[in-house]
């Protein structure tokens, strides 16, 4: 049961950018809704508007250029991406993680930015995101701007959205489509579940990439590594990056266990990719 | 009753047979009571505390008054009534003070939902927070806080228990058979452990929700998803001084119970917003959030048991001790202590033995009937133990426990004498281990396991059941025949998934030689219209409401042959049927059908004689008896039913993590009646075993909030969570007096199932886990040997591998 | 208030709704669809599981007023007269029915699966599944009846009715 709000469902970027430089304050902008109506029917935000973005056709976009790379719009689904035979072939860990993520029907709903803006810790879209040098384009009435994902993401639950910006797309650069990679994911049944821990890691001609979820008040991107790092070398680094916490779900000390069995399991697994 | 007609005869009962209420359900025609509406009903929503003790200094519920659309709002201070079946503790809206996160303080009734929430949202409690007593050891220390310091002013049903005023003991329920003091002097060993297991919720699909009208003249109806009628009607009558005539109670579809739904809930308290607000209906539907913490969930459990053992592995003396954490209230809490204390020792021959069950209140939400009534928690430690038993005196754990089983000839706990009729647990057990290939591990199970960084182990574990109920009870079905000699059948038995009716339908359907597709089951349940059935629980339904079902078949047909005797000038004695009539055996062309007698039967001339065909049908569990309060010794059990659960499970000795590849479930059913509908109780029992064996259970943190109140932390299995490989078998050892020599299976399902995984887990890696659930996490912990987490249930203090100080003759690596 | 249209197995409808409601309480509370059932409300429980604009989806997450000019299916349309699907046939057969509560987004998230998936796999089945909880029977009967089912034709017959034709479908 929800609380009362107004519905607006504008059919076009300038409108639904207009109504944000006015209302942007007491407005959140959706697409699938599944986060957003979680929480507001928890009484833990209570908007009067809700801008509908899914009426704007631009926003549905994934494509592909090999100029830019792949573009994912605010209006795209887990679904549509892990469908998508571009992203399966390019982004693998995209591909895994987005499969990972909550229920079929959920992932019809649930877009790869919403997750992203959401910003929880165990966010599903975020570590992988993170190692393929994901960019976070943010529109308003007043223009774009453009930052790198781990810019964007500045704490639980926390962003450098404004009120009266939309994520319009992400930008998932050119440089590291075609990494093999891989996404290990902690739940504690075999169905559905946030990450109690995760580590998203894709290896490239230019080296390693790993991120990791739910073991940092955000997602943690370690530093590069290079194509000769060993295992050894990435495990310390995880250990020595990662803060995880004691909670319901796990303690501190299996969670840093799993990251580290993680990692040796994609190590594994990615052996013999270049 | 009819135990010994063979298979070979019956062309209804034991034949695979559609189920009579699956049609409207797939098609969403089926009613639930969170489907319905009535005219003017009103939308209740209830306010409920956030801390888990605390005085209530005031309530300001003015603002809410005011609200345009709010019907009526009350608090605990409005109302006088307390609740309960065996023991009345239960505040409808906590009074004064609060006693468990998410107790209801004040409740609202409004015209729309929307209304109801913004007005309790308006409501303004100052409270005094106190400090909470949580763990169930905290609570039976003498400083410790009362949760219910006026418990000697409550009233109780004497005959069966022992509440202690004055502490927080609710009942204390005990056992002494023989002389455990020789039994241990005589024992080669002594083995003493604890387990632990956390509270955990029924999780019915359908929340709990019920409408209430109440009427002028005080005439109350009922709408409850609840399963049990005719008890929700006895209980609402003492508890609000009214005659049962005055009280309606209909059950329409009830969307799953597991025991949560037994008793009284919510309707209490919404019959007072109906009176409140001028005899409007009212309806409540618990969210998904108040299902975990405004409604009650399963008791907590620490069980001590310490064994002695004679030198060629027999039991001699058994100790048992139970704490049960029931929570802020009892009522429910203390039968399922008795029933676990008569129970506590498992399917072995126990010759010497002490229980002492304690029931506990503490700050947290409280614990009612579920699935296994006790015995899914207490058998989680009694069939680790045997396990840890037997690896002590370095004897196979199959072994140790076919060696101790209950035989023909042994005595139970409280006396009763087994007999070849009772059961058969060794057949259970053999056949269990046979379908897992218990004692060895190919070489391609082990290579596979391999492959992926795993180890196999397997288990064996037993259990029993016998129902949970007064000795007297009783339940009745009504056969009407219908005037095309089909015929409707009314009971108040419920049945909310278990199948009972289908197997109800068969059972008569063999007895007038009818096809099934004759026999209707009416299915909601209405107490103004259907007979008495005392509570849909404790897996007695298919053996009483059988036994009632064959009786009220056979009354219609007794007196569908009075009436077929004088039609055909014959002796009743004479006579036989068919599907189609009532013939003369021995000349069978002189035959009556049974259109022609179903609503009288009308000479040519226009005479007539007889009447409606109407069958009844009453049973009442035989012989019986309560239990001495001292001893334990009597006779409470309708009927054991035996089982077994053969696992294997493939653990990872790195992380912890394991798969389930197969679980083999056996049950001495006496006669399976549906054997599909016998493996859905079978599958759906396990599989809820599983849930509770490897994930579910509340977590507190210290001042008692309930930091799992939703599906995000508070998981349940879903299809990927299922064992690779699931097989169910019934041995038949008929029950003499269950209906074809049937017995229940409903409970015992997910009986054992936890304590299968911890000893294949075992096993396969040495890891060795006292408490549940069984996360990866907490098996990589005992495989380190490090502590258990520590959230407040889940932890044994006896940590990993250690023994009990007073421990005698006992090592361990 | 806004004003939505959209048909409803195959029927249509123009309704004013409030705003904040969601689909699932819309359909249940004021068109009277009380097949779907509300067993969380937050997404996590796949009872409220209809089929919009050809997709799966947790009703209880999606406004009315997002529903605006959509193609909806709920579990009223599926038997037509007395005939049931081959899913609610097999279904039937299988036992793989008890409360029932979970029953009409289970057997939503299976018809979907099977426009997607004429012939899944055991593991298909189960993956295909495993958004919709079920307490009671344990999902063993319930993946066998959509194996069941598959076997069959229950994808065949869902592409003809949605082809518009209404030839009968034989047993595979």
């Amino acid at each position: 049961m929800l609380h009362d709000f107004l519905y607006h469902d504008p059919g076009s970027m300038a409108d639904a950018l207009s109504f944000l430089r006015e209302h942007g304050e007491e407005s959140t902008v959706f697409s699938g809704g599944t986060d957003l109506f979680v929480a507001i029917r928890a009484g833990l935000t209570m908007p009067q508007h809700v801008v509908d973005l899914k009426g704007i056709d631009e926003l549905h976009s994934l494509s592909w250029s090999d100029a830019e790379g792949l573009s994912i719009g605010a209006c795209v689904t887990v679904n549509d991406l892990v469908e998508s035979a571009i992203v399966r072939e390019k982004f693998p860990v995209l591909y895994a993680a987005g499969s990972e993520l909550a229920t079929f029907q959920l992932r019809n709903r649930a877009t790869v930015i919403g997750n992203i803006v959401t910003a929880s810790p165990c966010g599903d879209m975020s570590s992988p995101l993170l190692v393929h040098g994901g960019q976070v384009v943010l529109s308003s009435a007043a223009g774009e701007r453009k930052m790198p994902l781990g810019e964007f993401i500045t704490g639980v639950k926390r962003t450098l959205i404004r009120s009266d910006e939309i994520v319009s797309r992400i930008v998932v650069p050119a440089d590291w489509a075609g990494a093999a990679g891989g996404y290990e994911k902690l739940k504690r049944i075999k169905g559905h579940d946030l990450g109690v821990v995760a580590v998203a890691m894709i290896k490239s001609s230019a080296g390693f990439r790993v991120a990791i979820s739910s073991a940092a008040p955000t997602p943690l991107l370690l530093p590069d590594f290079s194509p000769t790092a060993t295992e050894e070398e990435i495990r310390k680094t995880a250990q020595e990056m990662i803060t995880p916490i004691d909670d319901v779900r796990a303690t501190a000390e299996y969670r840093a266990y799993m990251v580290d069995v993680y990692i040796r399991r994609l190590m594994k697994s990615l052996e013999g990719n270049t | 009753m009819l135990e010994t007609v063979p298979a070979s005869n019956l062309t209804s009962v034991g034949h695979k047979t559609r189920r009579v209420d699956s049609i409207e359900k797939l098609t969403g025609e089926a009613t639930y009571v969170s489907d319905m509406v009535l005219p003017g009903m009103l939308y209740a929503r209830v306010k409920t505390s956030p801390h888990a003790r605390a005085r209530i200094v005031s309530i300001d519920t003015s603002k809410a008054e005011a609200m345009v659309g709010v019907r009526a709002v009350i608090t605990g201070h409005d109302i006088g009534y307390k609740l309960g079946l065996y023991v009345v503790d239960k505040d409808i809206l906590a009074r004064n003070e609060v006693r468990h996160f998410g107790e209801g303080v004040a409740a609202v009734a409004a015209d729309t939902l929307e209304i109801a929430q913004k007005a309790i949202e308006a409501i303004h409690v100052e409270y005094e927070e106190l400090e909470p007593v949580l763990h169930p050891k905290d609570a039976v220390k003498d400083d410790a806080p009362l949760v219910h310091p006026d418990l000697e002013s409550y009233s109780y049903m004497e005959a069966a228990f022992t509440p202690r005023p004055g502490t927080n003991i609710a009942n204390h329920t005990k056992l002494r058979k023989g002389d455990v003091e020789k039994g241990f002097a005589e024992s080669e060993w002594i083995v003493e452990r604890e387990y632990t297991n956390p509270s955990v919720q029924h999780v019915p699909m359908e929340t709990h929700v019920a409408i209430v009208q109440w009427g002028k003249n005080d005439q109350v109806h009922i709408w409850s998803s609840a399963q049990s009628p005719y008890t929700l009607r006895n209980l609402f009558a003492v508890a609000f001084e009214l005659p049962h005539r005055n009280i309606r109670v209909e059950v329409p579809y009830v969307g799953g119970g597991f025991g949560g739904k037994a008793g009284i809930g919510i309707e209490p308290l919404v019959a007072l917003l109906s009176q409140a607000a001028k005899g409007r209906p009212v309806k409540l539907t618990a969210t998904r959030e108040e299902e975990f913490s405004l409604l009650p969930c399963r008791s907590q459990l620490t069980y001590q048991i310490r064994t002695g053992i004679s030198k060629d592995g027999k039991i001699q003396a058994q100790e048992m001790t139970m704490y049960w954490d029931s929570g802020a209230y009892a009522d429910y809490a203390v039968n399922v202590t008795r029933a676990s204390g008569y129970s506590a020792g498992g399917p072995y021959e126990i010759p010497n033995a002490t229980v002492d069950a304690y029931t506990i209140y503490t700050n947290k939400p409280f614990g009612t009937a579920y699935r296994g009534f006790g015995h899914v928690e207490f058998f989680w430690g009694l069939e680790r133990h045997m396990d840890l038993v037997a690896q002590a005196i370095g004897m196979d754990p199959l072994e140790f426990r076919l060696k101790n089983t209950l035989k023909p000839g042994a005595t139970t706990l409280t006396g009763e004498k087994i007999t070849e009729h009772t059961g058969n647990i060794t057949a259970c057990l053999e056949k269990a281990a046979e379908m897992v290939d218990y004692g060895s591990v190919t070489e391609a199970e082990k290579a596979k396991a391999a492959a992926q960084g795993k180890k196999i182990g397997k288990a064996v574990v037993g259990l029993h059941k016998a129902p949970a109920m007064p000795p007297f009870t009783a339940t009745t079905v009504i056969l009407k025949m219908n005037e095309d000699a089909t015929v409707t059948a009314n009971l108040t038995l419920t049945d909310y998934g278990q199948g009972t009716y289908t197997a109800v339908a068969q059972m008569i359907a063999e007895r007038l030689r009818m096809p099934m597709d004759r026999v209707k089951v009416a299915f909601e349940s209405d107490t103004d219209r259907d007979p008495y059935d005392w509570q849909t629980v404790a897996s007695k339904g298919l053996l009483l409401s059988g036994n009632a079902a064959i009786l009220a078949a056979d009354d219609l047909i007794a007196t569908a042959y009075e009436d077929a005797a004088q039609v055909l000038r014959a002796h009743t004695r004479d006579l036989d049927h068919d599907a189609d009539g009532i013939f003369l055996r021995h000349h069978p062309e002189h035959v009556v059908s049974w259109k022609q007698l179903a609503i009288g039967y009308a000479y040519p001339n226009g005479n007539g004689i007889g009447g409606p065909l109407v069958g009844v049908g009453r049973y009442i569990a035989q012989g019986l008896t309560h239990l001495n309060k001292e001893t334990g010794e009597g006779s409470p059990a309708l009927d054991w039913t035996y089982g077994a659960h053969g696992m294997i499970v493939a653990v990872d000795p790195d992380t912890g993590e394991y798969d389930v590849l197969k679980v083999a479930s056996v049950f001495d059913a006496g006669r399976v009646i549906n054997p599909d509908a016998f493996r859905g109780q079978a599958i759906g029992g396990m599989i809820q075993g599983l849930g509770t064996a490897t994930v579910e259970g509340y977590i507190y943190d210290k001042k008692g909030h309930l930091l799992n109140p939703s599906f995000t932390d508070n998981k349940i299995p879903t299809a990927k969570d299922i064992p690779m490989e699931i097989e169910v078998f019934g041995v038949e050892t008929p029950q003499v007096d269950g209906p074809f020599g049937a017995r229940g299976i409903a409970e015992h399902s997910m009986i054992s199932v936890a304590a299968a995984l911890g000893n294949a887990i075992q096993h396969a890696t040495g890891a060795e886990v006292t408490h549940m659930p069984l996360r990866s996490e907490d098996v990589w912990r005992a495989l380190n040997r490090k502590d258990a987490v520590d959230n407040w249930i889940t932890k044994s203090p006896l940590g990993s591998c250690k023994s009990a100080p007073e421990l005698q003759k006992y090592t361990c690596d | 208030m806004k004003t939505v249209h959209f048909t409803i197995n195959g029927e249509t409808y123009r309704r004013e709704v409030a705003e904040h409601k969601t689909l699932l309480h819309f359909l249940r509370e004021d068109l009277g669809y009380t097949g779907t059932k509300e067993g969380c409300g937050a997404g996590e429980c796949g009872a409220c599981t209809i089929i919009l604009n050809g997709k799966a989806v947790n009703s209880c997450l999606v406004l009315a007023a997002e529903a605006d000019g959509s193609v909806i299916e709920t579990i009223e349309g599926e038997a037509s007269g007395n005939t049931l699907t081959e899913i609610q046939q097999a279904f039937d057969r299988n036992h793989a029915v008890q409360c029932g509560f979970c029953t009409a987004g289970m057997v939503m998230t299976v018809k979907d699966l099977f426009r997607r998936n004429a012939h899944p796999t055991r593991p298909e089945v189960i993956e295909g599944i495993e958004g919709n909880f079920c307490r009671c029977t344990g999902y063993e009967q319930i993946i066998e009846a959509v194996l069941d089912a598959a076997e069959h034709g229950a994808a065949e017959e869902i592409s003809a009715r949605d082809a518009g034709t209404t030839k009968e479908v034989s047993d595979a």
